[in-house]
């Protein structure tokens, strides 16, 4: 199957990694082929709409390009909006969820505010026009970092084991069908090229493939393809250096080899381990880092991505 | 005389583990006994001291020429629970059958949230102990570290009782009908959503904590008290990148919004100008040296494109910060830090005991 060949993807990763910047990157790729493409943020947060030249998500689809939507997500507005479906009748939540003694119980249901977020998403996925057609191809959702962003993908099989049955274990079974269901949803993993980052990837790849989620491509993000000199001449290059007086440019340039055997090394690792594509990413010194940027990592995955 | 907090939060990925590490290896190299706890599920404080395995309790740092002492602990969430609910509990029996309680297990391993309950529980227990001087605390990546702030005051708000009491009572009547304000329809709507069994489940969970409640109401009170001291300290710890720095930021606010009292930013892996002169190149060199020459002469601009890039983005913190706000530059160490030789190396930029 080909690699972003999925309804759903989830980009998820170590913090500091690039998360935010590979989802806005994927959804430029993909709208640029004509896919309606939603964007989703999680826990609030509203960083991909000005990435993107647009305004800060809101709860519902703002369009920030052509064919390009982006959506975040609060728990609140999603509990809300999960409960109202449920129970059908606005006054009666007010009155049950919105008062001074249901509010904090809801915030201390442990689990709630992380179901609801893929609670949504599975709702959007199944969103269709009125002939018929999905509303989104591809929905691409920015997932939190690993320990949270694990929360957040188990919280489907927690709330089935917690309740058993009614309406939350009916939902959280058919979010946990989508998501489970490899050939509808694939990860992407963001990797940054250090030990410490890939060893993490390593570790959140298994416990994602014990979850049940398949894995569809890894991105190693902040690749720095320096002009090195070829390293068989360089230790006689070293020495003559550091007999001009040039020690400190001899440091760097051993910096910039250990660097790339770092980049080599992760890579090679991650490529080993996890049976999908591993697609390097330059670093960018953009300044301002913006759209312009984005869109020419853009370029950098739809050239990973499968020919039109 | 409790131990003075030092937390230090930030984004995922800015080092935040390391750094915590690294402060404590310096404090205990000035004299002050201190512990560092780490409540990042992964297992990175481990790694970056070079130690397999640290369970819930302290564990010595070895530090050979320092006068004071450095231990770590990493947060162990059930332990810290159970620990807790025996503390409270009228006897054994009645703590066992919480520990039982199929709701309470699923709370207690699976979910999120209650790591930050028992994260805050954690420090008071360690700073209130008598050993220390200072704890410093390191915090999930930053949205859950906003948990961490807010977890105890939410146990108190849900301590606070009513709804408690309220869900306690019905598993005694098993009538649904002691609540005032719509009880029956609460009732209906919670049945609805979650099904009797796990309303049954949660009840009685809520019913055996009742004769926990006083106990635990009052330490989220003493918690929230020792967040809030004069002495302690919230660190902010980025890096150069933007995302760090967004979330820095981000961070700050919440601090403010929360009237925390800020001690100053960490920067870690920052890039430093090498200079270049260029004159004394040579001229002439081994291989094809044209090339080799203008190849080093790129590395150096790719160097000085990184400097500016970071420095723009510390100046950015800086003037988002308050005025005179502490800035700590930590040079990129360019090698792992994984030992406890490298984390003294670091350590070197760290503020010191009496800057903070």
């Amino acid at each position: 199957m080909k690699t972003f060949d999925r309804r759903l993807l989830i980009v998820t990763g170590k913090g500091g990694t690039g998360k935010t910047t590979v989802t806005a990157a994927l959804g430029l790729a993909h709208a640029r082929r004509g896919l309606r493409t939603l964007l989703v943020e999680c826990n609030g947060t509203r960083r991909l709409g000005p990435l993107l030249g647009g305004e800060p998500s809101t709860y519902a689809p703002q369009r920030v390009d052509e064919n390009l939507f982006t959506l975040s997500i609060t728990s609140d507005e999603a509990i809300e909006d999960f409960i109202i479906k449920q129970i059908k009748i606005r006054a009666l939540y007010t009155m049950v969820f919105k008062n001074r003694i249901m509010g904090p119980f809801m915030d201390a249901v442990p689990g709630l505010h992380d179901a609801v977020h893929l609670g949504k998403v599975y709702e959007l996925a199944e969103e269709d026009f009125t002939n018929g057609s999905p509303t989104w191809d591809r929905i691409i959702v920015d997932a939190p970092a690993t320990g949270h962003g694990l929360h957040i993908l188990n919280a489907p099989r927690a709330m089935m084991e917690l309740t058993r049955r009614g309406p939350i274990f009916k939902n959280a079974k058919l979010v946990h069908d989508l998501t489970s269901n490899t050939s509808q949803t694939g990860i992407v993993m963001t990797c940054l090229p250090e030990a410490m980052p890939v060893s993490e990837t390593l570790a959140l790849h298994s416990s994602l493939i014990e979850s049940g989620y398949s894995v569809t491509a890894v991105v190693l993000n902040e690749m720095i393809a320096a002009p090195l000199p070829d390293p068989l001449g360089w230790p006689p290059v070293r020495e003559m250096l550091q007999a001009s007086n040039m020690e400190e440019t001899t440091h760097l340039v051993d910096r910039f080899y250990a660097r790339q055997q770092r980049q080599h090394d992760a890579q090679k690792t991650l490529q080993e381990t996890i049976q999908a594509p591993v697609l390097p990413l330059p670093l960018l010194m953009d300044s301002p880092f913006d759209r312009e940027s984005i869109q020419t990592l853009a370029g950098q995955l739809d050239a990973a991505m499968e020919p039109e | 005389m409790n131990a003075q907090v030092i937390v230090c939060c930030g984004s995922g990925g800015v080092g935040k583990t390391t750094t915590s590490a690294a402060l404590a290896v310096r404090w205990a190299t000035e004299g002050d006994r201190v512990c560092v706890l780490t409540i990042d599920p992964a297992k990175r404080l481990a790694d970056s001291l070079g130690l397999a395995d640290i369970g819930g309790q302290p564990t010595v740092i070895p530090l050979p020429n320092a006068p004071g002492q450095c231990d770590a602990v990493m947060l162990d969430v059930q332990e810290t629970f159970e620990g807790l609910i025996r503390t409270f509990s009228a006897s054994e029996a009645s703590a066992s059958r919480i520990l039982e309680n199929r709701y309470f297990q699923f709370a207690s391993t699976r979910l999120g949230g209650v790591h930050e309950y028992m994260a805050a529980e954690k420090v008071r227990e360690l700073a209130t102990i008598g050993h220390y001087d200072t704890i410093i605390v390191d915090t999930p990546p930053t949205r859950n570290a906003l948990d961490f702030l807010e977890a105890p005051e939410r146990m108190a708000e849900l301590m606070n009782g009513s709804v408690m009491r309220w869900l306690s009572s019905t598993s005694k009547t098993g009538g649904w009908k002691a609540f005032e304000l719509g009880g029956e329809a609460i009732t209906r709507v919670l049945q609805t959503l979650v099904g009797d069994n796990t309303i049954g489940d949660i009840a009685q969970f809520f019913d055996l904590f009742r004769e926990l409640w006083d106990g635990f109401q009052s330490r989220s009170l003493e918690v929230q008290a020792m967040l809030r001291d004069e002495t302690t300290r919230f660190l902010l710890v980025s890096s150069p990148s933007s995302a760090a720095r967004t979330e820095a930021l981000f961070f700050l606010d919440q601090l403010r919004n929360k009237s925390m009292p800020f001690g100053g930013f960490l920067v870690n892996r920052v890039e430093g100008p090498v200079p270049f002169e260029k004159s004394l190149l040579p001229t002439n060199g081994p291989g094809d040296w044209a090339t080799v020459a203008s190849q080093i002469e790129e590395l150096h601009a790719t160097q000085s494109d990184l400097v500016a890039i970071h420095e723009r983005s510390i100046d950015s913190l800086a003037s988002a910060g308050p005025p005179n706000t502490p800035i700590w530059r930590i040079p990129h160490q360019g090698t792992p830090v994984n030992s406890i030789a490298s984390l003294t190396a670091l350590a070197e930029f760290l503020p010191s005991r009496n800057e903070i």
